[in-house]
């Protein structure tokens, strides 16, 4: 099991008004799942995913990755693990503008410490994986959103996470563009055994995905593990 | 990584960059002129008070220091003095000196003066008092005297006119005597111009009935680096009694000035590199503010925030570092630009009284260089820590919901 998050509740408090975005949350991701979490706005999957990836605190319960309990950790170790265990993909792409496409998957690899001549080579085979073999020079602002997701992923996944961890990946991206994104990711997850934990409330994903948490209110209203079976 | 996305950071907005440029170079750049400025103001004060007649050094009997009056002689006339700075090759020149008060009166007025007795020739290598003459000559016969053009008119006196010097001598009594005027001086010092005699120094041991006495002996070198040395040689050489004093030991005024100069420098810098660090943070905040997503990221995937501080610092390093060098080539474009001097003649009426010359050569001293750098260098660091540190100590989940 990668992370594991028990009785999982988190209060907003704002202007002395409490909102309660989750609600005693349970979840266990698996290593090699390919699992979304889905639900309307407000639901509540960006407050568990920003929890899951040690981005945020819960008000109350308990998280684990790979075992080791998080509110243990210092905001340094938290830094580390993030950095160790973990992979990210945001909704707005959110790469590093004054970086090439090439620099932008290095990054992570940098702050692990990674040679540079290791890491050059493991980002351009990254890059080739995603399909973005020869466009490795450009900035971010030169290519389209598609290409810019692509990047997003392969800074994700050339770290080599024990997980990675998607926000919406498609919410940007147009049905054709999100179709060839979600099959890439499929794809990684298929053939390079990458874990995936994505938010979404995009019915093209929630169908693509192994299994599909469904979330609503702040509580796990449903947990179908029947899209794995059938994938 | 870290050097080159601060260095690419701060050309996502080039205008933005080339005002903090401005700001920091004009900073610099105004400030050191600024020093220039006034360090050749003070040296041009410390250059009339030197060749005005006060020297390098001078040599005077015991208890000079304590009472400067006509009592305290060297009574061989500097035989021995002169003996001990024949040993000393430091030493250019000197020349002996009488030194008195007294009143010089034409049949149109009289005035207050002070007497220097001199040896012709040798005061043309000591002072810029021979040199400064503009109408007639210097004492070249006897009984002739020398005064400044601001005597000559309030004497209502000019070359060739009949002075007579009252004195009071050694003993007590009045006496006095006749003088043709010789030659007008304009030396820029009101001391000078205003409120001396010059008279050839055996007429004055006469007049005052003192010998061959003198009051001191006035040397100068030709390197200013070798004056304490020199000071150091003669004491050894005269042993116990005449006073070898240098001219910061003679005019403490100066010396005061040069320091009161010293901390208006730190003021003025305090002043240029205080607004610098306001303007840096306020540039940077902006620019930490905009990419507050971007550093947000940063720190979800794991960048320490000592790595963020250290981008947002290093991204002010580079603005300073570029922006003290323009500031130097700027500094020294502008101190080359007024190498002939500035004319501050319209203000000179008022700034000779303080040996200020009426052309003003900025000075560029390689000293006054550090300062500026290093202070820039730390406001730079100091300045970009608050953005940095806020930078750093976003949530990434808060810093990554900001549009």
């Amino acid at each position: 099991m990668i992370i594991e998050a028990v009785d999982v509740t988190k209060v907003y408090e704002t202007r002395g008004i409490e909102t309660r975005a989750l609600d005693g949350i349970k979840l266990q991701l698996e290593e090699g799942e390919f699992c979304a979490l889905a639900g309307p706005s407000g639901s509540g999957k960006t407050t568990l995913l920003n929890l899951l990836g040690a981005l945020d605190v819960p008000t109350s319960g308990k998280i684990q990755i790979d075992g080791v309990e998080l509110s243990a950790l210092s905001s340094k170790e938290l830094s580390d693990l993030r950095l160790r265990k973990l992979g990210f993909v945001f909704q707005a792409y959110n790469l590093i503008p004054v970086l090439s496409a090439l620099e932008n998957v290095e990054f992570v690899m940098e702050l692990q410490g990674v040679t540079q001549a290791d890491r050059r080579l493991r980002a351009t085979e990254v890059l080739e994986r995603v399909g973005l073999g020869g466009l490795g020079d450009k900035r971010p602002l030169e290519m389209s959103g598609g290409q810019q997701q692509r990047v997003a992923v392969a800074r994700a996944i050339a770290s080599g996470p024990r997980v990675v961890l998607a926000d919406e990946p498609t919410a940007n991206l147009d049905s054709v563009t999100a179709s060839k994104l979600l099959e890439l990711m499929a794809e990684l997850n298929s053939e390079d055994g990458v874990t995936f934990l994505f938010s979404t409330h995009d019915p093209l994903v929630m169908e693509a995905a192994h299994r599909v948490v469904r979330l609503r209110d702040g509580l796990v209203v449903d947990d179908d593990r029947k899209a794995q079976a059938s994938a | 990584m870290l050097l080159r996305m601060s260095w690419r950071n701060l050309w996502r907005n080039p205008r933005r960059t080339f005002v903090v440029l401005a700001a920091i170079s004009v900073g610099i750049a105004g400030s050191i002129i600024s020093m220039s400025v006034n360090y050749g103001m003070i040296a041009s004060m410390v250059k009339t008070a030197i060749e005005g007649g006060l020297g390098h050094i001078q040599v005077h009997a015991e208890g000079w220091d304590a009472n400067p009056e006509l009592k305290i002689r060297l009574e061989d006339g500097g035989e021995s003095v002169a003996l001990a700075l024949d040993r000393v090759p430091e030493i250019e020149s000197w020349a002996p000196r009488l030194r008195a008060q007294g009143l010089v009166a034409s049949p149109r007025a009289s005035v207050g003066i002070a007497i220097i007795g001199v040896d012709p020739q040798r005061e043309r290598h000591v002072s810029i008092a021979a040199e400064s003459i503009f109408e007639g000559s210097w004492i070249t016969k006897p009984r002739q005297l020398v005064i400044g053009d601001k005597l000559a008119t309030r004497l209502q006196a000019s070359v060739g006119s009949k002075l007579v010097v009252s004195v009071q001598d050694i003993d007590g009594e009045l006496t006095g005597q006749a003088f043709r005027v010789a030659g007008l001086i304009h030396s820029g010092s009101r001391d000078l111009d205003d409120g001396t005699v010059f008279v050839n120094i055996t007429e004055a041991q006469t007049l005052f009935g003192l010998g061959q006495s003198i009051s001191e002996i006035v040397l100068v070198t030709a390197n200013r680096d070798d004056i304490g040395l020199i000071q150091e040689k003669l004491e050894a050489l005269l042993g116990e009694g005449p006073e070898v004093r240098t001219w910061e030991q003679l005019e403490p005024m100066l010396i005061y000035m040069v320091t009161a100069f010293d901390q208006m420098a730190w003021v003025l810098y305090a002043a240029v590199f205080i607004a610098m660090a306001f303007g840096i943070a306020n540039v940077l905040l902006m620019a930490v503010f905009e990419r507050t997503r971007e550093i947000g990221m940063m720190r979800a995937v794991g960048m320490s925030r000592a790595s963020v501080v250290g981008m947002v610092v290093l991204e002010s390093a580079f603005v300073t570092m570029f922006g003290l060098l323009l500031g130097l080539l700027g500094a020294a474009f502008g101190v080359w630009l007024m190498r002939d001097g500035l004319d501050i003649s319209s203000y000179a009426g008022s700034l000779d009284s303080y040996g200020i010359a009426p052309t003003l050569t900025p000075t560029l001293r390689t000293d006054d260089l550090g300062p500026p750098i290093i202070i820039g260098a730390i406001t730079a660091v100091l300045s970009s820590l608050w953005p940095a540190l806020r930078a750093s100590r976003a949530k990434p989940a808060d810093a990554l919901r900001q549009l």
